[in-house]
């Protein structure tokens, strides 16, 4: 009756409904579309808030609309319906993530048991992009599931259930990983990785990263490359004793509160200098680097 | 009156005529004195005292054997003397006299011989006293007698600046002294007499200071008037006095050391500000009654305190040194000596200045962000120690890789002032370095002009750079000119240029011009660069500018040629509204504003500068540098607009200016322009612009000169060109860029610096070439073994003691260890590594991977543990509903036992570890290094050279190959473990190379560093062995394991008593060992040397080893052992 405040999906029938923002680094777009047309499983690798989630629902979107160009300026509402959308199914990888998890498991009910799909299979069911994200977090184990669905097969064994899916025609299997954490056991086996076209990402360089922050916290140029140029600079200091640079999205959040009103430094200093790092030391420089681009 | 008789001895004729007759036994002297003080006297006296007098004469004489020789000169004196003193005095005096020659004749001699003088200067009634502080003095020794006699003596001289009081309480402090020591006593008597003249009023208290001190300490008096004959003399009166009533003070509570006390306060109090003086010597009083040792601390350290407060600040420090004193009076000493962590804090809060030392990491951070390079800060006065051509301490400036920064900032009241002004002058510095100002090509097109470069021509010398040049020029040959054939004997290819920047200004006649030239434009270029890029840092930049553009010398007084280049520079330094030059060059003026304006575009480049400069040049190189009348300097209106560039610009004229005077070059620089104008005869000499301080120095040529080195053996293809000390001979005679200091007079001392700075540049460079960077941070300098202790003076040195089994006893800080990050290789050996025993690798990940997940994670599915596994008991009950086989592995338990390991990698790059490891490849020259370290490094770099075209392993490669199958596998373990290599010449030289710290996480440089592992020199493991230890023991881990991968045994020069007893480098292993293990770390020993069973059960003892007895096992091995070690 009441006009609920939140949307509800079942998690195969999430779709990307607007276009999000996406500003290309080089010609990912056409990989990704390429691989997702033969069907080919990609790999997304990369530092942590370069854009790899937004990249994957930006091509869920574009992928769900008609190839045709709209001709006469309306929106043709039908490439939203759900029809010729694909569904987007993302799970964040976890180190206790068991099997189960991605394929399903049985639940206890009062006189018995039922079965209740995992999101990996509902997405090979509905035929939807299925995102594994952070894959290296999820033990050795739980990955090779995905094996049988990222070569010619497109199959996923239910052992459970003694079945196999074969997967819908529009499923795709996308992963990623950061390669920051460069440590023999946060590595991908072999055997996974070589079944992946990979798509590699890196900070946008400051000419992009400034339409990005532009766009995603509506401020003005003059902010937005400040803040472009703050996240290079900091960049730089991963060699330094900066475990990450700073993402793009903590300067799009600095951004937001300058938007907002709170001062430039001080919004630098509370979304970027104390999330990157807790030594006083590289704090006090970054904010000297701060103080040194904004007023 | 009786004296105008006319027989002047009147009755007593016979008398007198019989002490004649007597005087007659004497040495004829006595009487010829007689005589002549006779007729002097006869009318002076009357007859009784004239007899009296006489009578005294012939006593004298015949007191002792000696004693004539003072009636000779008491006769001599008595004329003199008899003139200033009354009759009945007089006789007195001769009766003294007479007394002093019973008691010792030499005496009565020095008495008498001083009377004359010393009676100008002293009331009659004080003879008696006079005579008596003399005769004090004498105990009837020799030495005694003699200081007596000295002090007579000198008496005149003395009492011509004392008072007799004075001199009185003078001779008593004598006394005093000369019980004690009569040579000390003499040698205070001869320097108070130079010292008193020059002591003004202040005698008096000084006389009294130093009695006291005769009496509370006498050593210390003769340094007291040592050092008041240098010290006090040198102070002003007002603050002499005060002193002195500080030094009595000082006495009375025992401390004595008076004469360092004047010393150290009169040079503190002259180095104060004077009007701070008199308040420094109020504020030392106030500690005198609580701890009396720290007045002198307290005027001593205040010229160093001063530098970095004001005079209220300092107070405040005292009143906080006072407290502390009120708090604990021992305490004191520590504070003012600036030992003491409040008086450090104290000093640091109040001081607005901000030192380097404090912001030093905070600088290389913030630069190393803003160029995105790996930069270094530094002190200046390191570059200007090195001698390379940098001189000044007070200016920033940067070779492209360090900036080096003033060590102090105090310019401002406030310290973030202060803190701001470094931040100025570091971003301009390392804006240098990110705008590119050292990248300077000459080769690349610049972006806003027509390239001039490319055609220009050199100046003075043409450079042959091979034939293509030579060709070049004899084409272009402006006629007249011919390539000049003297090139040809130089040798052509020598000349060919080290950097671009070189080959840059050696197109300007005038070098010094155009490096003038550029520099200010260049800085130009760069702060407006800055100011777009970084608007935070802005505002401070503005003002900084706005400061320096204050502080520039005034334009009308300046040469016209000077006074032009000051236009640009205070163009740079945006200075509004207008500006004067000599009106017959406003033109020009406008035209470089429009050159200097265009560099404001922020795409422009250094080869824009360089475009810029040549253009600035040609225009202003003409410029007489004749001093002109104020009137003559018109205003350059600023606010106008620029003027368009009407016309094509000129090209050629400008090109005119470079080899077209060709013609007159060949000589030195400027004198070319001398011999075409008669009217530029008298022309003023021309001096550089003063430096705008914010921009510090700039030295782009010897900036490129450095950095290449670096970066040509850094690409690893092909032996770079070595650079010849003929070439850089050349680039220091023809930079401008390098004052020497004060230059030296003379042909000879000029050749001699250029030696000098020759020699530190060569030095320079070869510790820049990564090659060379095992080499250490200088030359190797021999310590002899039987020296004393060593200090760790440089950063990332430590000493450490070494044990003398002998003498069953440490040798105190025997060792330095000099720690150095590995330089980066290739990561290929790596990579070939893991792939050459990929099976290996393998085979070690399992081993591993059983072993350690479990120890450190929860275990899940276990038929027993601490609770239920609720997804494995569901598993079970849905399995049993739906009919398959339930597990009954349905609990989990945490692993109690924590994996929390440290270990640290100690690996032997000794010489002897480039071994072949096939015995029948083995390279024919075994261990034997000559003991001389610049044989040695003939002999290493051979070693090297060979290792370079080797087809056989070495035991060192064996080496790296375990460490890094070991590493790929300890990742997985999560163990925090530190690789390190050591080698090392000599006790002062122990070398410790960091492969990887402790807490450092892998990263793709581990790889490049273990390349970089090689055989260098000498095995001196205890100190390296205690290094590891200090590392192990900083890390927080409950298993600490120090794992020592070696060849051999311990030996290195002087690691051995007379070179023979292999026993001592053993013994010390030993006992580093021992120290680690008390420290609570497990040490373990593997070594591949078949012959190792002997030593190391010595070495060892109950620790654990091994012996490998196959070397190619080392890498399957080494896992192994560090699973068992770990497993415990």
């Amino acid at each position: 009756m009441t006009t609920t405040e939140y949307r509800e999906y079942r998690v195969e029938e999430y779709t990307v409904a607007e276009e999000p923002f996406y500003a290309p680094l080089s010609d990912e777009i056409d990989i990704f579309t390429a691989a997702y047309q033969q069907r080919l499983p990609i790999l997304l690798k990369g530092p942590t808030g370069v854009g790899k989630t937004r990249f994957v629902e930006y091509m869920a979107w574009k992928l769900s609309q008609p190839l045709s160009v709209v001709q006469d300026g309306t929106k043709a509402p039908a490439s939203n319906n759900g029809e010729s959308a694909i569904p987007l199914v993302t799970v964040a990888c976890h180190e206790d993530m068991t099997a189960s998890d991605l394929i399903g498991r049985y639940l206890l009910d009062a006189d018995g048991t039922r079965w209740v799909d995992g999101p990996l299979t509902r997405a090979v069911k509905v035929g939807g992009i299925c995102y594994l994200d952070e894959i290296v977090e999820a033990r050795k184990d739980t990955t090779v599931i995905i094996h049988p669905l990222t070569d010619h097969r497109r199959m996923l064994t239910i052992d459970k259930l003694g079945q196999v899916v074969e997967a819908a025609d529009g499923f795709l299997m996308v992963v990623s990983y950061n390669p920051g954490y460069q440590n023999a056991l946060k590595d991908l086996k072999h055997s996974t990785r070589q079944r992946f076209v990979a798509l590699e990402f890196d900070f946008p360089p400051p000419e992009v990263e400034m339409e990005i922050i532009k766009h995603e916290a509506d401020v003005d140029s003059e902010i937005a490359e400040q803040l472009a140029k703050l996240g290079d600079k900091i960049r730089n200091l991963r060699d330094h004793g900066l475990a990450e640079g700073s993402s793009t999205r903590v300067l799009i959040y600095a951004a937001r509160l300058i938007k907002q009103g709170v001062a430039p430094r001080r919004a630098c200093q509370v979304a970027v200098t104390w999330g990157i790092t807790d030594d006083e030391q590289m704090q006090r420089s970054v904010d000297e680097v701060v103080t040194t681009i904004f007023a | 009156m009786t004296t105008n008789d006319s027989s002047p001895a009147g009755d007593l004729g016979p008398e007198m005529a019989t002490i004649e007759k007597e005087l007659e036994r004497f040495p004829s002297a006595v009487l010829e004195k007689y005589t002549a003080a006779y007729s002097e006297l006869e009318n002076r006296l009357r007859p009784q005292d004239l007899l009296d007098w006489a009578n005294h004469a012939l006593a004298i004489a015949g007191k002792a054997v000696r004693s004539w020789e003072a009636a000779a000169e008491y006769l001599e004196a008595s004329p003199a003397v008899q003139r200033q003193l009354p009759s009945g005095q007089f006789i007195r005096w001769a009766a003294i006299g007479g007394r002093l020659c019973e008691d010792s004749p030499s005496l009565a001699v020095s008495f008498f011989k001083a009377s004359p003088d010393a009676l100008t200067r002293l009331r009659p009634r004080y003879v008696d006293d006079w005579a008596n502080l003399g005769r004090a003095l004498y105990r009837g020794t020799w030495k005694s007698s003699n200081l007596a006699c000295h002090f007579y003596e000198i008496s005149p001289q003395l009492l011509e600046s004392l008072t007799f009081a004075e001199f009185t309480r003078f001779g008593e402090s004598l006394q005093v002294l000369s019980r004690r020591s009569y040579d000390l006593a003499d040698e205070c008597l001869v320097k108070a007499a130079r010292l008193f003249p020059r002591l003004g009023e202040d005698r008096d208290a000084f006389i009294t200071v130093s009695h006291d001190l005769a009496e509370h300490s006498w050593r210390e008096v003769k340094s007291l008037y040592d050092s008041a004959s240098t010290s006090l003399t040198a102070l002003e009166p007002a603050y002499r006095a005060r002193l002195l009533m500080i030094a009595r003070r000082l006495i009375a509570v025992e401390q004595t050391a008076i004469g360092e006390f004047f010393a150290g306060a009169s040079n503190a109090v002259n180095h104060v500000p004077t009007e701070f003086r008199q308040r420094l010597l109020e504020l030392a009083e106030e500690p005198l009654a609580s701890s009396p040792s720290s007045v002198n601390l307290l005027i001593t350290q205040a010229p160093n305190i001063l530098d970095r407060l004001s005079p209220s600040q300092f107070e405040e420090w005292h009143r906080e040194g006072m407290r502390a004193i009120a708090e604990s009076p021992e305490s004191g000493p520590a504070f003012y000596r600036l030992e003491s962590a409040r008086s450090r804090e104290s000093l640091d809060q109040l001081s607005s200045g901000v030192e380097l030392n404090r912001v030093k990491d905070l600088l290389r951070t913030y630069c190393s962000a803003l160029s995105a390079r790996d930069i270094e800060v530094n002190a200046t006065s390191t570059i200007v120690d090195k001698k390379i051509g940098w001189v000044d301490e007070q200016s920033a400036t940067t070779e492209g890789t360090t900036i080096y920064l003033p060590p102090v900032a105090d310019r401002f009241p406030q310290k973030d002032e202060n803190f701001g002004w470094y931040k100025v002058i570091a971003t301009h510095q390392s804006c240098h370095i990110e705008f590119g100002s050292f990248e300077f090509d000459f080769d690349t097109p610049s972006t806003l002009f027509e390239d001039l470069r490319p055609q220009m021509k050199p100046a003075a010398k043409v450079a042959t750079d091979v034939s293509a040049v030579v060709a070049e020029l004899a084409e272009a040959a402006i006629p007249g000119i011919s390539v000049p054939e003297a090139q040809e004997e130089e040798g052509g290819i020598e000349t060919a240029y080290l950097t671009d920047m070189g080959r840059f200004f050696d197109m300007f006649t005038d070098r010094t011009l155009g490096l003038d030239i550029f520099t200010v434009v260049e800085d130009t270029r760069l702060d407006s660069r800055i100011l777009h890029e970084y608007r935070g840092l802005a505002a401070s930049y503005l003002q900084t500018q706005e400061f320096s553009l204050r502080e520039r010398p005034r334009i009308e007084g300046l040469p016209m040629r000077e006074a032009m280049i000051e236009f640009i520079v205070r163009l740079s330094l945006r200075q509004t509204g207008s500006i004067k030059v000599p009106k017959d060059f406003t033109d020009i003026a406008q035209q470089i504003r429009r050159l200097v304006n265009m560099l404001s575009e922020i795409g422009a480049t250094v080869e824009d500068s360089a475009e810029v400069a040549t253009r600035i040049y040609a225009m202003i190189a003409d410029v007489p540098n004749n001093t002109i009348p104020e009137e003559e300097f018109e205003d350059v209106d600023l606010d106008d607009d620029i003027p368009d560039e009407d016309e094509e610009e000129n090209t050629d004229e400008i090109l005119q200016m470079f080899g077209g005077e060709g013609e007159s070059a060949g000589e030195e620089t400027g004198e070319a322009a001398e011999t075409d104008e008669q009217e530029q005869i008298d022309e003023e000499s021309y001096d550089s612009p003063e430096d705008v301080d914010y921009r510090g120095e700039f030295k782009p040529e010897m900036a490129q000169l450095l950095s290449q080195i670096s970066m040509d053996s850094a690409d690893f293809d092909g032996e770079p060109e070595p650079i010849t000390q003929e070439q850089l001979e050349e680039l220091l005679k023809n930079s401008t860029e390098l004052e020497q200091g004060e230059m030296e007079e003379g042909e000879e001392g000029q050749q001699q610096q250029m030696d000098e700075m020759l020699e530190n540049l060569m030095k320079e460079m070869q510790q820049r070439d990564p090659d060379n960077q095992q080499f250490g941070d200088g030359p190797l300098v021999h310590v002899p073994e039987e020296g004393g202790p060593l200090e760790a003076t440089e950063p990332k040195t430590f000493v450490y003691p070494e044990w003398d089994f002998r003498a069953n006893d440490y040798k105190p800080k025997w060792c330095v260890v000099h720690e150095k990050e590995m330089a980066e290789g290739e990561p290929q050996f790596y990579q070939d590594t893991l792939n050459e025993h990929s099976a290996l690798v393998r085979e070690i990940h399992r081993q591993f991977e059983l072993v350690m997940p479990e120890m450190f994670r929860k275990v899940k599915r276990l038929e027993d543990g601490e609770e239920f596994d609720l997804d494995a008991v569901i598993e079970s009950v849905i399995d049993r509903r739906t009919g398959t086989t339930p597990s009954d592995k349905v609990f989990w338990r945490r692993n109690k036992v924590e994996r929390d390991v440290a270990v640290a990698f100690l690996l032997d790059m000794s010489a002897s570890t480039a071994e072949a490891i096939d015995e029948n490849k083995r390279p024919t020259d075994d261990w034997g290094a000559p003991d001389d370290p610049v044989e040695y490094m003939v002999w290493l770099r051979s070693r090297r050279a060979e290792g370079l075209r080797r087809s056989y392993k070495r035991i060192v490669d064996i080496e790296k190959e375990g460490i890094i199958l070991l590493t790929s596998a300890l990742e997985q373990t999560g163990d925090m473990y530190g690789i390190y290599g050591f080698s090392g010449y000599g006790r002062e030289n122990v070398e410790f190379y960091v492969i990887k710290e402790m807490e450092e996480r892998w990263s793709p440089s581990i790889p490049k560093r273990v390349d970089r592992i090689a055989p260098l020199h000498a095995t001196r493991m205890g100190p390296a062995i205690r290094h590891a230890t200090s590392k192990l023991t900083q890390v927080d881990a409950k298993s600490r394991i120090l794992f020592m991968i070696s060849d051999g045994r311990p030996q290195d020069r002087g690691y051995s008593r007379e070179g023979v007893e292999k026993e001592y480098a053993v013994h010390d292993t030993r006992v580093a060992f021992d120290e680690a293990r008390k420290e609570g770390v497990t040490p373990f020993c593997l070594t591949v040397d078949k012959n190792g069973h002997d030593y190391l059960k010595t070495m060892m003892q109950d620790m654990s080893y091994e012996v490998l007895s196959d070397i190619t096992m080392l890498p399957t091995r080494l896992p192994q052992l560090y699973r068992e070690l770990t497993q415990a």
